[in-house]
């Protein structure tokens, strides 16, 4: 069987769903890297997809969409007053202002925030947005002040975890912020990238990384 | 909501809309599609709560990465149900299915009008026309992988069949399926 065979025959097995967990999650591995194996992949899906409509239609339990809402609601401006201590102004004072802030930023906001990352500029400067996780998994991340994206582009945030060569896409990044769940370790990146409208549209940053920061422990 | 029927257009169309942050459509979708996915989920992991949670982590992906979906060239159909199936898969395989002894219940359709339930698109019509040329113990196991999500142990296990088997059975049924679909 050539190459071209066994990479579509390893597609069509993980799209039909009958790997086990080591191999299915090798093929994830693949995918993320391999833009032939990802199409491969998509083709089996739209093929076999057809099969789910066999399936019969069952009500999903009444909390699941306060569930899955209050996983992805957008970071509400009434919670986190960062303007209101013009957190990010504090340009003469530096690391000390910074400090002071965070102790105001957790006194105002429990639960406690368990890491920080402040993203700023790559080529150094004020820092732009503040990315803060919960215990519970959420990742908040907030602008300081306006950012200006062109109209045709997007940003996108993204997560590169100690010892890895290619970050991990969290999705389009709006310039008001925005609140998700992801499973980060400690000293994780959080890196923003200039992309097109939509995101990335290669799984990996296409444009120019603007912004960067590393998830640190607060306490 | 409107009571207007759904077409996979509109399901595009609320996946472009939620790429862009729009909170109404995410609720539209899940309003659309979201028993539907429920069902596949709940077939999969066979358990409720794991299913709810194989829910609960399709959804915030859809959110995070409906960006993702190139309306172009995907179906917003199979973004959607394999989204879901993944989770499930996942959730499934790192669980359930270690329970010694678990016997799972039996809620497999094998009439045959399960497949007929297909053709409600050219695609579905086009796929049942191709499974039915596979003989049908292979396109049972075919069928049995995707919908229940059984693995090639779980399958060959299930069925008493030799592992070796019951893989190039699944191998060959999909390379023909391949190309009676191109054909």
């Amino acid at each position: 069987m050539s190459d071209q065979e066994d990479l579509d025959a390893l597609a069509a097995e993980y799209a039909l769903g009958c790997l086990d967990l080591d191999d299915m999650k090798a093929a994830e591995r693949r995918l993320a890297e391999d833009p032939v194996f990802a199409r491969a992949v998509a083709a089996w899906e739209r093929r076999l997809t057809p099969l789910a409509a066999t399936v019969a239609p069952i009500e999903p339990p009444v909390d699941l969409w306060e569930r899955i809402s209050a996983a992805t609601e957008p970071p509400r401006d009434n919670v986190v007053p960062l303007r209101r201590v013009r957190f990010w102004q504090a340009t003469t004072a530096g690391a000390m202002a910074i400090a002071a802030s965070l102790a105001v930023f957790m006194v105002l906001r429990p639960p406690e925030p368990a890491r920080v990352a402040i993203l700023a500029p790559m080529a150094g400067g004020t820092p732009v947005l503040l990315a803060t996780t919960e215990r519970n998994g959420r990742l908040i991340v907030r602008p300081n002040g306006a950012i200006s994206v062109p109209g045709d582009r997007d940003l996108e945030l993204w997560a590169l975890a100690k010892g890895e060569t290619k970050p991990r896409s969290l999705g389009v990044l709006p310039a008001e912020g925005r609140q998700l769940v992801a499973s980060l370790a400690p000293d994780t990146q959080l890196l923003v990238s200039l992309e097109p409208r939509g995101g990335s549209p290669t799984g990996q940053p296409t444009g120019p990384v603007l912004y960067g920061g590393t998830l640190t422990a607060v306490n | 909501m409107s009571g207007t029927a759904c077409t996979t257009d509109d399901t595009a169309v609320l996946l472009q809309r939620c790429a862009h942050g729009d909170r109404g459509a995410f609720r539209a979708l899940y309003e659309r599609w979201g028993s539907r996915l429920h069902g596949i989920a709940l077939r999969i992991t066979r358990q409720p709560s794991l299913a709810a949670d194989a829910m609960h982590d399709a959804f915030v992906q859809v959110w995070q990465q409906a960006h993702r979906f190139d309306v172009e060239r995907g179906s917003a159909e199979a973004f959607l149900v394999s989204l879901v199936r993944y989770r499930a898969l996942d959730i499934v395989r790192r669980t359930s299915r270690e329970v010694p002894g678990h016997e799972p219940a039996e809620q497999e359709d094998d009439s045959p009008d399960a497949l007929s339930r297909m053709v409600t698109s050219a695609e579905g019509a086009a796929l049942q026309r191709c499974l039915e040329r596979l003989e049908e113990d292979r396109r049972r196991v075919v069928v049995m992988a995707f919908v229940e999500g059984l693995s090639h142990g779980e399958l060959a296990e299930k069925l008493r069949m030799p592992l070796g088997t019951v893989k190039s059975w699944i191998r060959r049924s999909l390379l023909s399926l391949r190309e009676c679909l191109a054909s």
